[in-house]
């Protein structure tokens, strides 16, 4: 991990995702490169206030599901596993109550990366396909701030919409070149109340070291 | 697991701080539980070729972890209602992410109390967070 690279990581340490930490002049790009980077950002702007959904969920929340999650982070919390302590707790009779940091979980595409079907069949995030096309292969999630409304529970069938709130300019991190795409995430339950909403902020980039 | 009382919570308090081993298996076995399969929670190889290290800990799971880590004190009667997170140096196998967190903030209206939880590896701080949980 001693390489340059994990020196470079460790400068950005508490900031990696920092904005324009090792910036290279943007004047150093060509004009060609310039030309394609105000096309993508053009195609980027227009995905802004766009939404898609719903998404499905693959299961309906289980137990299982919520075991294993539990399992994985150590989460011993009966809330989770007992019926008796989830149901003071909002729970129908005979459920238990998933973590509520599980939310985004149930709404995934998963092993085969599609959508259950019944959900919306366009992109659940529109600049993704663009940056994909203009090189920005590499992603990693940065941020997450999560609400929670209403216990989520076991036989709830939960579905989720998203907008694109926003788009970042061409940002140089410690990861590479890339944009920061932020989403505004809603989650409703069958009874189409919502449980919860997520903004979720993801880094989409060219690594700093080239593929 | 004990109940954490609200008016026995004072601003400032801190939690008992918490050390979780990073192993592969960790990250790919709760990436799998969080339904992730990006393959950089999984896959060396393709990991190194978009330019990391090593495989690393996906965001669902550090969520998890933080939301885990205020409930371990707060108890089962504790109720998550904010979980806001941003990560920085990343969580690889190997290393060891020890998470503390403090008291910032108490609502007497809704018995909530708001805490500044951080995970920190060998790098550098792995994960900051701001959890508001309500007590009874």
């Amino acid at each position: 991990m001693r390489d340059g690279r994990a020196e470079l990581m460790a400068d950005g340490a508490s900031e990696l995702f920092g904005e324009n930490k090792l910036s290279k002049p943007v004047e150093s790009l060509s004009e060609a490169e310039h030309y394609e980077i105000s096309a993508l950002e053009e195609k980027l702007r227009s995905c802004v206030g766009a939404k898609a959904g719903p998404f499905l969920a693959w299961d309906s929340v289980n137990r299982a599901m919520i075991r294993h999650w539990c399992e994985a982070m150590g989460d011993k919390n009966p809330v989770y596993s007992d019926p008796a302590v989830a149901a003071p707790m909002g729970a129908p009779a005979g459920a238990v109550i998933a973590p509520p940091t599980m939310m985004q979980a149930w709404t995934m595409t998963g092993f085969g990366a599609q959508h259950p079907p019944g959900s919306d069949t366009r992109e659940q995030n529109p600049a993704m396909p663009y940056l994909k096309e203009y090189g920005y292969l590499a992603v990693v999630a940065t941020d997450c701030e999560q609400e929670y409304m209403l216990p989520i529970c076991e036989g709830d069938d939960i579905n989720s919409r998203s907008t694109i709130e926003s788009v970042s300019g061409r940002k140089t991190t410690a990861l590479g070149v890339g944009y920061f795409v932020t989403q505004l995430t809603e989650y409703r339950n069958q009874h189409d109340e919502v449980v919860g909403t997520m903004r979720f902020r993801i880094l989409k980039y060219t690594p700093a070291v080239p593929l | 697991m004990k109940d954490i009382e609200f008016t026995s919570v004072r601003v400032g308090d801190r939690l008992p701080e918490l050390c979780i081993d990073i192993t592969a298996k960790l990250i790919t076995g709760a990436a799998i539980a969080s339904r992730d399969y990006q393959n950089v929670h999984h896959d060396q190889d393709t990991a190194r070729d978009l330019g990391s290290p090593n495989i690393f800990m996906n965001i669902l799971t550090t969520n998890g972890f933080v939301g885990r880590y205020v409930t371990d004190w707060a108890g089962p009667s504790g109720i998550l209602k904010k979980v806001s997170i941003r990560l920085g140096a990343p969580n690889y196998p190997g290393d060891a992410m020890v998470m503390s967190g403090e008291v910032v903030g108490k609502n007497d209206t809704d018995q909530s109390v708001e805490l500044n939880v951080t995970g920190k590896n060998a790098i550098g701080d792995h994960v900051k967070g701001n959890v508001v949980v309500l007590l009874r």
